[in-house]
C-alpha cells in the first residue's frame, strides 16, 4: 500500500491555511447529526471533545480512570512551548520548527512541525482565555523559561505542574459540554476494539471497568488519544494504567504502526532502588538549566559526594558538549548518563544513576531563587528519597518517558483506516526519533483544539454513510471475540501473576531496546519475548471473574498486548539500520560515538501493517522529504 | 537508611456497591522501607493471588501525587500521616517495624465505596461541570498578554488551582463537606480577570450542585486543609463564601 | 424572596445564619458582662443598673424579642447542621484520628451548644421568670447562689461558654469571608482572649457572690 499523507502543496508557511481553506465544510446544522467517539481524556482527547462538542457535533468521550481530570498529561510538569517571541531573543514560527525537526534527528514530517508552531500561540490564548493560572511576571506578563535545550525562552509554566494545569483547563472545557449535553462523559471504560464497518471506522467496544460489561457504541467517526506505549517496559514515568490496548488493537484492524522502536528515554528521573517498584519519578528537566550533571572521575569512587573534591569530578556534559553543557537534548543526556555508569562511574547504591548539582547554582542565586524555582520539586525528590538537594546532589537516572512512535496518520491525522483519527501521543506525527521538551503539551493540545476540528470536518462533509447502529454484525463479532479473550485469561489459572510477566517483558526491552541496542541484542531479545508471550498464555494467574471490578484482568488484557507489541518494537528496531534520536544501534554511530543516521537509506516513516497472528508484519515505508531544512548531523558540541 | 519491617494490615473488603463489607486482616512481611504505601499493597496483592485470593482493588494511576486518583484513610488520616503527601507518595519509612495499620476508604453519602478500597467519586466532576469553566470557545481567544494579571494575583489562583480532586478533604472532614473541593475552583476561576463576567452564576450553581450531592456542611473544622496533599487553604473557603453572597444579595442571578 | 430562601437553606446560608446570631450573641454577651461587672461594685450599684436597664422599657423587650428570635435561629439551624452532618457520613470510619485542624471547641459545637441551651433556659428562669415583687435582683442573685449546687452548673456552663465561643468567634468572621493573611491570626487569637474573658468575667461572679455575702 502507498501511504499518501496527503500533504498540502505550497510554500511551507502556507500550507495549513491552505488546507483549511480547501477542506469541506460541514454545515451547522447538519453538525448534530454526527456522532463522534473520542477515547482518552488527556490533553489530546479532552481539548478534542470539547471543540467539537462546541461546533455543535455529538460527542462520546471516554476515559480509563475515574474522572477525565485524571488523564496522565496531568503529570507534565516543565511547561509548553509557544513561538510567541515574548522575550524578544529572537524566536519564530520558523525557529520552532526547525529547533523541532532538528531535535527529532530529521524523521519528523516538515509541514506537521511546521503547523504545530504555528498553532503554538493559538494554544497559549486558549489556555490564558480558560483560566489557566501561567506564570506571570511582576507587571502582569506571562512569564517564560528556556526548557530543555532551546537557546530561546519559549516555555509557558504553571509552577512545576503546567500540564496538569493545562489539563485541566482542557477538563473544564469539557465540563462545560457535558453540562450542556453535547458530550456524553463515559468513565471507567477500557477501549478494546475498533469497529470497522465498510472500510470505515464506526465504533468501539470497551469494557465496563466497574461492573466488567463490554459494551458497544457506534459513531461516524472515531478517535483516538490514548496516550504512548512507554509502559511496555514495565517500568517507566507514565502511569500505571497508561497502556498500548487501544492503539495495538486498532493496529490489528487495519492501522498501520509507525517508528514504534523511537521510545524517549529522559534522562532527570529518580534511580531505580528496589525490586519492588512499580514506577519511576520523573525530575523536570527544568532542572539541567541550573543543575550541573557530574559523576567522579575514578571508577568505583564510593566516597559521599561532600568528599569528593572538585579537581576529581568528571562535569561530563559540560566538558563534551561546551555550547550546550547540561542543556543537551534528552536522548544525549541518557546516553551519556548510561556510558558513564557503563564504565563503573555511576553513583548510589546500585551504580546507575549520576549527580545533579545544585551547588553552585545555590551559592550564585541563593538558596531562596533556588526554592522558588524548583522548591516543589526538591520537595518531591525528598519524599521518595529522603535526601536533602539543597545539602547533597540530586542523583538522577534516565527512565523511559516518551513513546515518539504510534499509529501512523496522514496530515489530517487520520489513520490507515478512514475515519479513525489519533491524536497526542498515541500517533507518531510530530516529533521524528526524540521529542524535545515541552513539546509534548503542545502537540496534543495542537491535535485537540486547532487541527482535528477542521480535519474531522473535512472527512464527514465529504462522506455520506449509512447508520448503523450497534446491533451491526461487525459490533457483535468483535464482542465475541473480546468476551473469549476474558474467559480464556481467566481460565488459564496458573502460577505466575500478570505483573510478574509484565516486569520481565520490561526487563529484556530495557536492557536490549533501551537507551542502546544492537543487532544480536535485538535478535535475542526477540526470541525472549516469542518465548514469554508462549509462557503467558499457559502460565498466567487471572484471579476474580469478568463480571466485575478487576483490576487483575484489565493488567492482563493489556499485558497480552504488550508481549505482542514488543516484538513488533524489536522488528522495527531491528529494520532501521541506523542511528537515529531514540534510536541508538551501537553499530551505526560517529567515532564520538554519536548516533549516525543514514539519510539515504533510513529517510522514512516505518510503518507496520498487522499480517496476522505470529505472522511477520508488513513494512509500508513513507519517505519523509526536507524541502525547507538542510539535513545535518547534530551537533551540540 | 533502608529497613525492613513486618506489619501487620487491617484492609476494608467489599465485594460490591451493595454488599456489606468489613475489615480483613493481612501480615505483610520484609516490606522495605524505601517502598511507597502503594507498592506495600502491590506486595501483598501479588501475595494474594498466588495464594488464590482476590487482591485489594484500590484506586491510582500516576504514583507521582499529582492524578489525584488514589487515596485511602490510614489509621484515620486520609493519605497517612504525613503532611502535603499523596499515598503515592507516602513512604513506608514513616512506619515502624511491628506497626498495625488500618486501611479504610473514603468515607461520605456523595461517594459510594465501589470495592474494596475504590470509591465513585464523580459527584466531584459533577461539582465541576456546574460552572467550574470559563464559558469560551475554542479558537478566537485574544493574544495571552491582552490580559495583565498581577503576578501575586495569578500566584493566588495557582494556589487554589493546586487541587486534584483526590476528595481528601471530602474523607478528612468531620461532616464530608466538600467546600474545599468546591471553593479552590471557584477562587480559582474568580481571582483571575477571565473569571469574573460569569462569577456570581458560578457560585451559586457550583455551591447549589454541592448541597445537593449528599455532601454535609462546613463547620470550619480546618481538618481539611490540613489533610489536603496540596495544602490548599480554607482562605478559598472564605473568598467562595464572599463571592456566594456577592452573588445572592448583590447580583441579578437568581 | 424565593432567592432569599434558596440562599439561606443553602449550606454557606446556614453557616451565614450561624454566625451571624452567633456574632450577636458575642456582642451580647459583652454587654452582658459589662453589665454584670456592677455586681463587684456592691449591692447597690448592681440594683441601680438593674433598675436603669428596665426603664429602658420598651427597648428591652425589643431586644429580648430579638434574642429570641436570633436564639431559635441559632438553635435550629445548628439542630439541622448537626443532623446533615451526621448523615452526611452513613459509614463511619473505624478509627478516627485529627490531622491537627479541629480544636477541642470546634469538635463540641453541637454538644456544647445543647448544653448552653439547657443552661439558658435554667438561666432563665432564675433570674427572669421569677416573682421580683418585693426583693431586689441583687437580693435574687445571691440567693441563688448561696446554693453549692448553682454555683457549681454555673461555673461549668461559663467554661462552657467560653469553649463555644473559642470556636465560634473566629468561625463566624471565617464564615462571613473574613478571612485575611494579615488579620486572621489576629481574630483567632482576639478570640480565645475574648472566650477567656468571658469564661472568667461570668464564671467569677457566682465564686464572688458566695464568697461575699
Amino acid at each position: 500500500m502507498r501511504l499518501d499523507a496527503k500533504i498540502p502543496g505550497g510554500p511551507l508557511a502556507e500550507k495549513w491555511d491552505r488546507h483549511r481553506f480547501e477542506l469541506k465544510l460541514v454545515n451547522p446544522a447538519n453538525k448534530r447529526k454526527f456522532e463522534i467517539i473520542v477515547v482518552g481524556t488527556g490533553l489530546a482527547g479532552g481539548s478534542a471533545s470539547a471543540s467539537l462538542a462546541e461546533l455543535g457535533y455529538n460527542v462520546k468521550t471516554f476515559c480509563i480512570q475515574d474522572s477525565p481530570r485524571r488523564a496522565h498529561s496531568i503529570a507534565a510538569q516543565g511547561g509548553i512551548n509557544a513561538s510567541k517571541n515574548y522575550q524578544n531573543d529572537g524566536d519564530s514560527d520558523w525557529r520552532l520548527f526547525y529547533d523541532t525537526v532538528k531535535g527529532g534527528d530529521f524523521r519528523s514530517r516538515e509541514a506537521n512541525v511546521y503547523r504545530l508552531a504555528q498553532l503554538s500561540g493559538n494554544i497559549i490564548d486558549q489556555c490564558v482565555a480558560q483560566g489557566v493560572p501561567f506564570a506571570r511576571e511582576y507587571g502582569g506578563q506571562l512569564a517564560n523559561r528556556s526548557f530543555g535545550g532551546a537557546q530561546v525562552s519559549r516555555t509557558f509554566y504553571a509552577r512545576g505542574q503546567t500540564g496538569q494545569q493545562l489539563l485541566l483547563g482542557a477538563y473544564s472545557a469539557l465540563s462545560r459540554q457535558i453540562a450542556a449535553g453535547k458530550v456524553t462523559m463515559y468513565p471507567r471504560r477500557e477501549m478494546l476494539d475498533v469497529v470497522v464497518v465498510d472500510g470505515q471506522a464506526r465504533g468501539i467496544v470497551v469494557r465496563n471497568l466497574v461492573t466488567g460489561e463490554i459494551e458497544k457504541y457506534a459513531a461516524d467517526a472515531v478517535v483516538l488519544a490514548t496516550g504512548g506505549y512507554a509502559n511496555v517496559f514495565f517500568l517507566s514515568t507514565n502511569a500505571m494504567a497508561s497502556n498500548v490496548t487501544a492503539a495495538y488493537r486498532a493496529y490489528k484492524k487495519g492501522a498501520f504502526f509507525a517508528n514504534p522502536c523511537f521510545t524517549q528515554i529522559h534522562p532527570t528521573c529518580i534511580p531505580v532502588h528496589g525490586a519492588y517498584q512499580s514506577k519511576l519519578t520523573l525530575m523536570s528537566e527544568s532542572l539541567r538549566n541550573d543543575g550541573r550533571v557530574w559523576v567522579p572521575k575514578k571508577p568505583g569512587d564510593k566516597r559521599s559526594p561532600s568528599q569528593i573534591p572538585e579537581p576529581e569530578r568528571d562535569y561530563y556534559l559540560e566538558n563534551k558538549y561546551p555550547s550546550f553543557g547540561n542543556l543537551v537534548p534528552r536522548d544525549v543526556a541518557s546516553r551519556n548518563a548510561k556510558e558513564q555508569c557503563d564504565t563503573g562511574k555511576g553513583v548510589g547504591e546500585t551504580g546507575l544513576a549520576v549527580y545533579l548539582d545544585f551547588a553552585d547554582a545555590i551559592k550564585r542565586d541563593g538558596k531562596e531563587v533556588i526554592a522558588k524555582k524548583y522548591g516543589n520539586l526538591f520537595q518531591m525528590y525528598e519524599k521518595i528519597t529522603a535526601d536533602n538537594p539543597y545539602e547533597t546532589p540530586m542523583m538522577i537516572y534516565p527512565a523511559v518517558h516518551y513513546t515518539m512512535g504510534g499509529l501512523w496518520v496522514d496530515y489530517n491525522l487520520m489513520s490507515t483506516i478512514d475515519g479513525l483519527f489519533v491524536l497526542g501521543e498515541a500517533n507518531f506525527s510530530d516529533h521524528g526519533a526524540n521529542r524535545l521538551g515541552a513539546s509534548a503539551l503542545m502537540q496534543g493540545l495542537a491535535d485537540g483544539y486547532f487541527i482535528i476540528p477542521y480535519t474531522i470536518g473535512g472527512y464527514l462533509a465529504g462522506n455520506t454513510k449509512k447508520k448503523i447502529t450497534t446491533e451491526h454484525p461487525a459490533f457483535n463479532e468483535s464482542l465475541a471475540q473480546i468476551d473469549s479473550q476474558v474467559k480464556r485469561l481467566l481460565s488459564i489459572n496458573g502460577k505466575r501473576t500478570v505483573d510478574d510477566f509484565h516486569r520481565q517483558l520490561g526487563n529484556i526491552l530495557w536492557e536490549y531496546c533501551g537507551m542502546s541496542r544492537n543487532d544480536a541484542g535485538l535478535e535475542k531479545a526477540r526470541g525472549l519475548i516469542r518465548d514469554l508471550r508462549g509462557e503467558f498464555w499457559e502460565n498466567v494467574l487471572v484471579p476474580g471473574s469478568g463480571s466485575d471490578f478487576n483490576q487483575s484482568l484489565e493488567r492482563a488484557g493489556r499485558v497480552a498486548d504488550f508481549l505482542e507489541f514488543g516484538e513488533l518494537m524489536i522488528i522495527d528496531a531491528l529494520t532501521r539500520r541506523e542511528s537515529c534520536g531514540g534510536h541508538f544501534n551501537e553499530g551505526h554511530q560517529t567515532e564520538e560515538s554519536e548516533a549516525m543516521r543514514d539519510d539515504e537509506n533510513f529517510c522514512h516513516v516505518s510503518a507496520w501493517e498487522y499480517a496476522g497472528l505470529e505472522k511477520e508484519p508488513l513494512l509500508n515505508k513513507e519517505p519523509l522529504v526536507f524541502e525547507n531544512v538542510k539535513l545535518s548531523q547534530r551537533s551540540y558540541k | 537508611m533502608t529497613k525492613t519491617l513486618n506489619l501487620t494490615l487491617k484492609v476494608w473488603r467489599q465485594k460490591g456497591q451493595n454488599s456489606k463489607g468489613g475489615l480483613e486482616t493481612y501480615h505483610a512481611k520484609n516490606i522495605s522501607s524505601d517502598m511507597s504505601f502503594l507498592e506495600m499493597i502491590d506486595v501483598i496483592n501479588e501475595q494474594l493471588t498466588l495464594d488464590g485470593m482476590e487482591p485489594i482493588a484500590f484506586d491510582h494511576d500516576c504514583r507521582e501525587g499529582i492524578c489525584g486518583m488514589c487515596g485511602t484513610v490510614v489509621n484515620g488520616r486520609p493519605h497517612g500521616p504525613e503532611k502535603g503527601t499523596t499515598l503515592c507518595q507516602l513512604h513506608m519509612r514513616h512506619f515502624s517495624d511491628g506497626d498495625t495499620i488500618v486501611v479504610e476508604p473514603w468515607r461520605s453519602r456523595a461517594f459510594k465505596v465501589i470495592k474494596d478500597l475504590v470509591v465513585d467519586r464523580s459527584s466531584l466532576d459533577k461539582i465541576i461541570q456546574a460552572g467550574g469553566y470559563i464559558s469560551v470557545n475554542t479558537g478566537g481567544a485574544p493574544d495571552s498578554n491582552a490580559i495583565l494579571i498581577p503576578q501575586e494575583i495569578a500566584e493566588k489562583a495557582m494556589d487554589a488551582a493546586a487541587c486534584i480532586g483526590c476528595g481528601a478533604c471530602v474523607a478528612a472532614c468531620p461532616n464530608a463537606s466538600a467546600m474545599l473541593f468546591t471553593s479552590a475552583k471557584i477562587s480559582q476561576l474568580a481571582l483571575l480577570p477571565q473569571g469574573k463576567p460569569e462569577a456570581a452564576k458560578r457560585a451559586m450553581e457550583m455551591v447549589r450542585t454541592m448541597d445537593g450531592l449528599g455532601f454535609g456542611n462546613c463547620t470550619n473544622e480546618r481538618e481539611c486543609e490540613a489533610e489536603c496533599p496540596k495544602e490548599i487553604s480554607i482562605v478559598n473557603i472564605a473568598r467562595m463564601n464572599r463571592e456566594f453572597f456577592k452573588a445572592s444579595f448583590f447580583s441579578e442571578v437568581k | 424572596m424565593n432567592w432569599l430562601i434558596t440562599t439561606i437553606t443553602s449550606s454557606i446560608g446556614k453557616k451565614l445564619l450561624m454566625a451571624i446570631t452567633g456574632l450577636c450573641f458575642c456582642t451580647f454577651l459583652t454587654a452582658h458582662l459589662a453589665g454584670n461587672l456592677t455586681l463587684y461594685a456592691g449591692k447597690e450599684a448592681f440594683n441601680s443598673y438593674a433598675e436603669h436597664l428596665h426603664s429602658l422599657g420598651p427597648l428591652i423587650t425589643v431586644a429580648e424579642t430579638g434574642l429570641l428570635l436570633f436564639g431559635i435561629i441559632h438553635v435550629l439551624t445548628g439542630i439541622v447542621l448537626f443532623y446533615q452532618n451526621f448523615t452526611a457520613r452513613p459509614e463511619k470510619y473505624a478509627v478516627n484520628k485529627s490531622a491537627g485542624g479541629s480544636t477541642l471547641g470546634s469538635s463540641t459545637m453541637p454538644y456544647t451548644g445543647l448544653i448552653l441551651m439547657a443552661f439558658i433556659i435554667l438561666h432563665l428562669i432564675n433570674f427572669h421568670f421569677i416573682d421580683k415583687t418585693g426583693t431586689t435582683i441583687f437580693q435574687i442573685v445571691s440567693d441563688a447562689f448561696s446554693k453549692t449546687a448553682y454555683i457549681i452548673i454555673y461555673v461549668f456552663a461559663m467554661m462552657v461558654v467560653a469553649l463555644h465561643v473559642s470556636h465560634g468567634l473566629w468561625s463566624a468572621f471565617q464564615t462571613l469571608g473574613v478571612n485575611h493573611p494579615k488579620y486572621m491570626p489576629l481574630i483567632r487569637k482576639a478570640g480565645i482572649t475574648f472566650s477567656i474573658l468571658i469564661g472568667i468575667g461570668f464564671g467569677f461572679i457566682p465564686v464572688f457572690i458566695s464568697l461575699t455575702t
